[in-house]
């Protein structure tokens, strides 16, 4: 019984993993870029949910709020901060996304104080029984969440023009370019899309915590990067199922190995081991 | 020392499902100047970087002077005497085209990191890369960045980079590339001469009229598979030769 | 000079020795690294241990910087593996790691740390000396190094080690020597950084240090010597200035950081070539 609840506690990590880490290997795919900041726009996405729900008393109002305002704020960080920095060598667009990120952490705490915001009255709290375990509707909502927005994600790649155009333009930039895709209007679709997703699983993390604080993107920050790194950087299914792999494993790792590792450490353990046996990542292409 | 200088004996690479080699043996003896032909995709680059180390062959064998080499890393290989210049120029693009072939003129100093340490001296080197870019009719690009030089130019920096590595076996993959008739010509002249003095060549080219005129023997590739291995006038005789030319013609007379 | 001067100062030294160690591997290699201060933190908790255990001080620097060269040349090892943006989430790992091994350890203090490691005898003034002799040493160093043809050499690595393997550089020596000098002279910088505040912990060397670290480099502009060195002082010294707009200093490093790569990507280095007006 302890293996089953553990390995729905992983996936239910796993799902807030999947939905950060999609929108970073969406943007890593298009631009070669370590985005970290995709972090601060989770931590908005918690923020937008918490007020909004406090102040409106909705949350799927809430919900789509925290997707817009993330999605923007994605938008506006491709505009104004990438953009002009894309020839440069890789690092230095990564060391802009750590300080945009340690900027973000901070207004965020500047305004709202250190400990962070509550709903006034948590929703989704109560509790349900399936196969004798107890789980909150929160995080049945959690887990629903990651598959009704990854699927459409998907549906929204697979079906449409656009999404066969950004498809192309992860996979295979010059030949979409010479195939009259518009490169830019993808980037920004790229970024509304990953970063609404971001935000989302902002709004749910936060239900499930009932918190939210300035600092709750920075375990993600770096998480979500080994994840995009395990699926192997780009593959949106590698990135997915790394990073439900990644929740199990913690789960079960939390347990069995707690006492010489914490938490953190066992994911990256696990990296560096896969990574030295496929040095692709499990899912990347040699 | 008897035998051939270099020996590449039935080598086979597959890539994913494509038989890229295919039990392919040539010998080159000491002194001569081979030239390497065929078709596009025919396998040629391929068997050059077999040889150099930069893909290991699914089966087979590379020789040396007698010692074979098939397990060796590229950077061994170098020390043993081989050199490349590769068809797709890649000049280190933060250093002068000088400074490309000092280093590899260097290759006696960085080849144990601690002497490489406590050397500064480049004088030496440089000097011998000047020379060698004067040799390719170059030395006036010596002091310019790779990214403000055409192809033309590049192509010379990475054969003089080759030369430099003072090689008992130099691979030259299309060095006329990119050059107009006359400097074509011209080099094609250079690479005989360097020849002459002793050097063992191996050389891919296009351009069939200085491969005619300059080369000892021809081996022929065509999908994988080699196909003759003689000398140029039979080569250019053969059928099964004109067979894979004539194939493969609409792309040759662009090349 | 006031204590004051003389603690920033010391800490001034302390970074600029880590910071050209990481400069080695990435400025000159051209080896990313997310996890230098986990190579910093080895040479704190070994040189803390040895001299709460009764070794002398010397002795015990100089075993954090050999530990942390060990285990510096372990992780080159990965490099061989694994390149560029693998290689620096690889480096990232090995940094959550080694926080994640510390923590759970009793011997090491875990969550709470070393405490009450020994006072080195020197006088402030003379710690302070030894950190900033310890900076100049490693900056001469690098900079022999840089102008070296072993320098050279990493130059083409830097550049494109495929081609570089050509032309006969021995490229995995090359980059394990790199990441073992790197990570030594922070093994080194963590001794005395862990004798300067007598109190460790693990937090002391997360991710945020590393980052830090990496900063200096790429503010200072990758691979110059007197840039990284500059930028390492002044990134020390700037949080203190910041004291004065104390809860927003976090908020302007960030904004900092990120300015000056979106407007000055070739960092302090590029920022002096432009001035003169000439490339180099």
């Amino acid at each position: 019984m302890l293996a089953l609840e553990l390995f729905v506690q992983g996936l239910i990590q796993g799902s807030v993993y999947a939905l950060i880490a999609v929108g970073l290997t969406l943007v890593y795919g298009l631009l070669r870029i370590l985005h970290v900041a995709h972090a601060g726009i989770f931590t908005l996405g918690g923020y937008i949910g918490v007020l909004v729900t406090n102040g409106a008393d909705s949350l799927a109002l809430a919900l789509i709020a925290a997707m817009a305002g993330g999605g923007l704020l994605g938008m506006a960080i491709y505009r104004l901060i990438y953009e002009p920095i894309l020839r440069q060598p890789p690092y230095v667009a990564l060391i802009a996304s750590i300080g945009l990120y340690i900027a973000i952490e901070e207004v965020f705490r500047l305004i709202f104080g250190p400990y962070g915001l509550t709903y006034s009255d948590p929703p989704l709290q109560s509790t349900i029984q399936i196969l004798g375990m107890n789980l909150k509707w929160a995080e049945l909502t959690m887990m629903a969440a990651a598959v009704v927005l990854i699927g459409g994600l998907a549906l929204l790649a697979a079906k449409t023009r656009t999404g066969l155009a950004w498809r192309a333009s992860v996979t295979r930039p010059r030949m979409a370019e010479s195939f009259g895709v518009d490169v830019v209007r993808v980037r920004y679709l790229n970024f509304f899309v990953g970063s609404a997703l971001a935000a989302a699983a902002g709004v749910l993390v936060a239900l499930l915590n009932n918190l939210v604080e300035p600092t709750m993107g920075t375990v993600p920050a770096y998480k979500a990067l080994a994840i995009i790194v395990l699926g192997g950087l780009g593959n949106v299914r590698g990135t997915l199922v790394a990073a439900l792999s990644l929740g199990v494993i913690e789960a079960f790792g939390t347990i069995y190995l707690g006492k010489i590792l914490d938490r953190d450490a066992i994911a990256f353990a696990f990296l560096i081991v896969v990574l030295m046996v496929r040095p692709q990542g499990l899912f990347g292409r040699a | 020392m008897s035998g051939p200088l270099l020996h590449v004996e039935t080598v086979s690479l597959r890539f994913g499902g494509v038989q890229a080699l295919e039990a392919v043996s040539f010998r080159l003896g000491k002194g001569e100047l081979l030239g390497l032909i065929g078709p596009n995709g025919a396998g040629k680059t391929t068997l050059l970087r077999v040889i150099t180390g930069l893909l290991r062959p699914s089966a087979g064998s590379v020789s040396l002077a007698g010692l074979e080499i098939t397990a060796l890393a590229s950077h061994q290989r170098t020390h043993l005497g081989l050199a490349l210049s590769q068809q797709l120029v890649r000049p280190f693009r933060a250093m002068s085209a000088l400074d490309n072939v000092a280093l590899a003129a260097g290759h006696r100093r960085t080849r144990r990191p601690i002497m490489a340490m406590l050397n500064r001296d480049r004088t030496a080197e440089r000097d011998e890369a000047r020379r060698l870019l004067a040799l390719l009719g170059i030395e006036d690009a010596a002091d310019a960045r790779p990214d403000t030089l055409p192809l033309g130019v590049l192509k010379r920096v990475e054969m003089a980079r080759a030369l430099a590595l003072e090689p008992a076996v130099l691979l030259l993959d299309e060095p006329l590339a990119g050059l107009n008739h006359l400097e074509a010509g011209r080099l094609a002249d250079t690479i005989k001469d360097l020849n002459g003095q002793g050097l063992s060549i191996v050389l891919i080219e296009h351009n069939l009229g200085e491969v005619l005129r300059i080369c000892d023997r021809l081996v022929v590739l065509d999908n994988g598979r080699k196909i003759a291995d003689a000398a140029p006038r039979a080569v250019i005789a053969d059928p099964a030769v004109r067979a894979a030319y004539l194939g493969a013609e609409d792309d040759d007379a662009a090349a | 000079m006031g204590a004051y001067e003389i603690t920033l100062l010391t800490s001034v030294g302390i970074a600029v020795t880590a910071a050209l160690g990481l400069n080695l591997i990435t400025g000159f290699c051209g080896q990313i690294s997310l996890g230098h201060a986990a190579f910093y933190g080895i040479g704190a908790y070994c040189a803390a241990m040895l001299t709460k255990a009764g070794v002398s001080f010397a002795p015990a620097l100089m075993a954090g910087g050999l530990l942390a060269a060990a285990v510096g040349v372990a992780v080159g090892f990965a490099s061989l593996r694994v390149r560029h943006d693998f290689l620096a989430i690889t480096t990232m790992g090995v940094g959550f790691l080694f926080l994640g091994v510390v923590r759970q350890q009793d011997v090491l203090g875990g969550e709470l740390g070393l405490s009450s490691i020994p006072d080195p005898g020197l006088g402030k003034t003379g710690f302070m000396a030894l950190c900033l002799a310890s900076a100049g040493l490693a900056a001469l160093f690098t900079t022999l190094i840089k102008r070296s043809w072993m320098g050279f050499a990493f130059d083409s690595i830097a550049d494109d080690e495929d081609t570089a393997r050509l032309l006969g550089i021995n490229v995995p020596v090359y980059k394990l020597i790199a990441f073992g000098i790197g990570t030594a002279l922070a093994g080194w910088a963590g001794g005395l950084y862990a004798h300067q505040v007598r109190f460790i912990f693990p937090d002391s060397f997360g991710f945020v240090e590393s980052i830090a670290m990496l900063t200096m480099v790429v503010v200072g502009g990758v691979g110059s010597v007197l840039g990284v060195a500059i930028a390492a002082a002044l990134l020390t010294l700037a949080p203190q200035w910041f004291q004065v707009i104390a809860d927003y200093k976090l908020l302007v490093y960030g904004a900092l950081l990120l300015l000056a790569m979106r407007f000055l990507p070739q960092g302090l280095a590029g920022l002096a070539r432009r001035l003169r007006g000439a490339a180099p």
